[in-house]
């Protein structure tokens, strides 16, 4: 046997193990997904998402925790959007030289590793405690901004690198200010990827429960939140508390509950990806 | 218009001015020879380094254009053409200056009879023919103008040939007038070799249009093509 | 009087010293081509002038450089004012993803001018003096990405023309186009050179022949040989500008 033999066998016996893992991972979310479906989805109809919680699984429904999880989303995204992508294009476009920004970058990145647990505490303490605003809709939001800062800055400095340097060069070559061109060129040749990580970051910020369970977010809301001060609930806290009851009407609820988030991140990313596209397409270089 | 092509235009233009300065000598010279008028050959004479100023700046233009444009196909061959053109033309002017030399250093006027039965007169103006047939066929780019100058030259050999009986008996019968007649046979030698230059001015722009080369053919062979 | 004037320059990336003191004075309505091996310096000098290599992290420059007698790169100076005096068009056409008129009237855009006539006619004068009016006339709201390589060219030489600079740096501005596309873009240049001072880098000697005045060899860093280019191209006085020139080069 020759070494090029071997090498296309090795070659091969790569390929088939990379497949197996591939099929391992979709398999088992095949068969979660297909569990969960089972489980919930007669569960779900128009009284399901109008109803309050209740005691009694069969007249309980997710309202509150659902408006909940959209003012979450709304508020985390009109906090956290504005400061990640100035973050992020300060950080790729200007700071580029000074030693704080190196400092900024290390931490950056560093701070998106951090478990975030850790952001509820820090946002209970900061939010909740230090600035007042308790286990209201306002504290949540904030501290889950400030966990999905750091997707959103990187993504948006992912984003504004992919642009060729010579639209750039072509921008400053016409006079154009830095600020110019970041705003003229840069920023909509970026869209696409920008958007797409801002889709993604408020995906995850929907999805997380530790750290509002920290703030102090609700487990039962009795009522519909209708300002950022309300206190609140969310899907996942109500997935929770309704998994860790011992009825198995709760643990229907749950599954359709964990439907109706799936389908929320779903969308989302469904958005993603078509923007993505459309702005892929409309920008060639 | 390419930059090559007005490059190229302006060297025809300068081309053509030298040529018409060749041509204009020529007259001038025959006139002085007709006449023998020593100041209008002593002009030719002095006009003479005109044409020579003219032969350096196209030799200069020639370089350049080969040098910065590297021209190819027909304008390579215009250029290569216009090279030995200017070659030709500088030539007809030193032809034509030696012969304005010999109008002064002939003491007496040429007898007309001898003018007559040479031909000389009717040979000269022939040859004016010829370059101004090529000339125009270089400004009209045109081939068959240029071919009908293998023709006339015909007149130019005939003259040429028959010169030495004529001249040979005529000195027999007027041996005082030994030196003029001997500047006449020069005169004439010298007339033949502006036709040759002529002729080959006329290859050199059938070379440049038609990529064809006629040097070293028969006339028949010329004329066939 | 020069229009533009560079004194002594020396460039250094870092402790690397890629421009060893350069002395150069272009007049005004010529062209000028910096030609030499890869790696010469000609770009980073022709960079210089509109202080493009402000940008690079580890530039560091020591010299004077001075357009119309005034130093570029004097503290006064503001480097978007100057760019719009000193245009540049680069290697590779580099369109904004915009449509063609949006592309062309960039410049003004950015200088704050909104009355519609003014840009309408800047839009047209700058494509006719690009040589490119007649190709997109009719289609001056579609895409600058959907023109040819040459064709963006021009354009991006027309976008440079709309802002009224009076020196035009080009960096290889053919390098990238066919040849017939090269050809239109450099009977431009000889058009352009009536009202405009320009200075073009380019690799090809022959380009450099047909299109420039004066001719610049650069070796090393060093400005080996300035002079006419009819000159350089049949007499150089240097033995390296031969070498190059012959292609008998290392």
């Amino acid at each position: 046997m020759n070494s090029s033999k071997i090498n296309r066998i090795k070659d091969n016996a790569f390929k088939y193990f990379g497949i197996a893992c591939t099929v391992f991972g979709l398999a088992m979310l095949a068969i979660f997904l297909g569990n969960i479906i089972i489980e919930g989805i007669a569960r779900i109809d128009w009284a399901f998402i109008t109803n309050f919680p209740s005691r009694n699984p069969d007249k309980a429904g997710i309202l509150p925790a659902l408006v909940g999880t959209l003012w979450i989303m709304g508020l985390t995204a009109v906090i956290a959007i504005p400061l990640g992508i100035a973050a992020g294009i300060y950080l790729e476009e200007y700071g580029k030289k000074s030693k704080l920004a190196t400092l900024l970058e290390i931490n950056i990145s560093n701070l998106a590793g951090v478990p975030s647990i850790i952001y509820g505490l820090l946002g209970l303490e900061i939010f909740g405690r230090i600035m007042g605003m308790g286990g209201s809709l306002l504290a949540g939001a904030s501290t889950l901004s400030l966990l999905i800062l750091p997707i959103i800055i990187v993504s948006t400095r992912e984003a504004l690198k992919a642009v060729p340097s010579s639209i750039k060069e072509a921008s400053f070559a016409m006079g154009a200010s830095k600020w110019q061109t970041v705003w003229h060129q840069l920023l909509p040749a970026s869209f696409g990827g920008v958007i797409t990580g801002i889709i993604l970051a408020l995906s995850r910020a929907v999805g997380e429960t530790a750290p509002l369970i920290v703030i102090g977010a609700l487990a039962y809301v009795p009522f519909v939140p209708a300002s950022p001060t309300d206190e609140f609930s969310v899907l996942p806290i109500q997935i929770f508390n309704w998994i860790s009851r011992p009825q198995k009407g709760f643990a229907i609820n749950a599954a359709s509950a964990i439907i109706i988030l799936l389908m929320v991140t779903f969308i989302m990313n469904g958005i993603a990806m078509y923007l993505r596209n459309r702005w892929q397409k409309k920008v060639k270089w | 218009m390419s930059h090559l092509d007005i490059e190229l235009q302006q060297l025809k233009t300068e081309t053509m001015k030298m040529w018409s300065l060749v041509n204009l000598q020529l007259v001038k010279g025959k006139d002085s020879l007709l006449k023998l008028d020593k100041d209008l050959a002593r002009e030719v004479i002095l006009s003479e380094r005109r044409v020579n100023a003219y032969e350096l700046k196209l030799d200069r233009d020639c370089e350049n254009i080969f040098a910065l444009f590297n021209p190819v196909a027909v304008d390579l061959r215009f250029v290569l053409a216009v090279l030995k053109i200017n070659n030709n033309l500088e030539r007809s002017g030193d032809i034509v200056e030696g012969i304005a030399k010999f109008v002064l250093n002939v003491d007496s006027n040429f007898d007309t009879k001898l003018l007559e039965i040479t031909r000389v007169v009717e040979m000269y103006a022939a040859a004016n023919n010829m370059m101004e047939t090529v000339l125009e066929a270089f400004d009209k780019e045109d081939t068959s103008l240029a071919r009908k100058v293998f023709q006339q030259d015909e007149l130019l050999d005939d003259i040429n040939i028959k010169a030495n009986a004529i001249i040979a008996d005529y000195i027999r019968n007027h041996p005082d007038n030994i030196d003029a007649t001997l500047y006449l046979l020069s005169i004439i030698r010298k007339l033949e070799r502006v036709g040759d230059q002529a002729k080959n001015m006329a290859e050199e722009i059938i070379f440049y249009i038609e990529a064809k080369v006629l040097k070293h053919r028969s006339k028949i062979e010329k004329n066939k093509e | 009087m020069n229009k533009l004037d560079a004194n002594n320059v020396n460039v250094f990336y870092g402790s690397n010293k890629v421009i060893k003191d350069v002395s150069i004075s272009i007049k005004q309505n010529t062209v000028t081509a910096f030609i030499g091996p890869s790696g010469c310096g000609k770009s980073t000098f022709l960079r210089l002038f509109n202080r493009m290599n402000d940008y690079i992290d580890t530039f560091k420059m020591e010299g004077k450089i001075e357009i119309d007698g005034s130093n570029i790169y004097d503290k006064q100076i503001r480097v978007e004012e100057l760019r719009k005096q000193i245009g540049m068009v680069f290697q590779k056409p580099n369109p904004f993803p915009k449509s063609i008129y949006e592309n062309v009237i960039y410049g003004l855009r950015i200088q704050g001018i909104k009355d519609k006539k003014i840009l309408d006619e800047s839009v047209e004068q700058s494509l006719k003096q690009a040589a490119l009016w007649d190709e997109v006339k009719d289609k001056l709201k579609d895409s600058a990405l959907a023109l040819s390589g040459g064709q963006q060219q021009r354009l991006c030489i027309a976008r440079t023309l709309a802002v009224q600079p009076t020196v035009i740096l080009m960096d290889e501005p053919a390098s990238a186009l066919d040849p017939i596309s090269t050809a239109k873009i450099e009977d431009l240049i000889y058009q352009l050179k009536s009202k405009y001072t320009i200075v073009i880098v380019t690799h090809n000697m022959q380009q450099a022949g047909r299109i420039s005045d004066k001719t610049a060899f650069f070796y090393m860093g060093e400005l080996v040989e300035y002079d006419e280019t009819k000159t350089i191209f049949t007499n150089p006085k240097q033995e390296r500008t031969l070498n190059y020139v012959t292609g008998r080069f290392g």
